[in-house]
């Protein structure tokens, strides 16, 4: 009896697999998603967007508002009223300081509420809102 | 039987780690599925504030697009394909001029961010979006 334990000990052994590296890059990974993760609040309208060759990448653009072709504004997939865009980026901003404006246009877009818009939420913002392009083919 | 005793303090100190293990992936597939990698692209256009002067001054480019989405630049009519040149053109007068864009109540905003597109194409440094007629 005495003489077959060390033998299944030895067996047992070599049967379970060393969990330890798959942790740590689970873990590794589980940091990377949480810390980028950044809970983008998406506008959810369809928009035609206007090109534009000198289309860059929006800094730290995660604040986004849409404004459609009949010149309605949507943030977090409902419209909003103009009035309330200001208390939105306020809340917004407070999640996340670092975060930009974005400004998603029809082509259609009247531009006169893009600049209505623009105006309210100005005192919010740090650096001038980015609007949304797409890169010319 | 002294080994035996060893092997069974061996066992108890060994923390089982699948709960902990189930709880990870659970937590790393909802980050996952939550990140949306969301990488916006567009063109930062700024915009004057009301209470500055007027950005018509002799300082910028000036820019008109009415409410039809004429493209206007010192008193003619442009086409938006000649916006690009017309702008360069100004430009080599004195490189640091910024372009203003007025823009009338009624333009769509197409226009605007073509002629944004083609001033930034032609290398002024900064756009200002001004309003133009509101009525």
């Amino acid at each position: 009896m005495s003489v077959r334990q060390p033998k299944k000990a030895a067996e047992d052994e070599a049967g379970k697999i060393d969990l330890t590296p798959m942790l740590d890059v689970v873990f590794i990974m589980l940091i990377f998603f949480i810390v980028t993760s950044s809970f983008v609040k998406e506008p959810g309208v369809e928009l035609f967007k206007p090109q534009a060759t000198t289309t860059e990448a929006c800094d730290r653009g995660t604040i986004i508002f849409a404004v459609d072709g009949r010149g309605d504004i949507y943030y977090n997939k409902n419209k909003v009223p103009l009035e309330r865009t200001v208390r939105l980026v306020e809340v917004a901003k407070k999640e996340a300081p670092q975060a930009n404006l974005v400004i998603q246009v029809d082509r259609d877009t009247p531009a006169y509420v893009v600049e209505d818009l623009y105006d309210a939420v100005r005192p919010m913002l740090t650096t001038p809102p980015c609007i949304s392009t797409d890169e010319e083919a | 039987m002294r080994r035996f005793a060893k092997e069974a303090e061996e066992e108890s100190a060994d923390i089982d780690l699948t709960p902990m293990l189930d709880v990870v992936f659970i937590m790393l597939i909802f980050f996952i599925v939550v990140a949306s990698f969301i990488k916006e692209a567009g063109i930062e256009v700024s915009r004057p504030d009301n209470n500055q002067s007027d950005p018509s001054d002799a300082q910028s480019i000036l820019v008109r697009i009415r409410a039809d989405d004429q493209i206007w630049m010192e008193n003619r009519r442009v086409d938006a394909r000649a916006v690009r040149a017309n702008i360069q053109r100004l430009l080599a007068a004195d490189p640091e001029q910024a372009v203003s864009v007025k823009v009338d109540k009624g333009a769509t905003a197409n226009t605007v961010i073509d002629v944004a597109d083609a001033a930034r194409e032609a290398g002024a440094g900064t756009v200002n979006w001004a309003s133009g007629e509101r009525e």
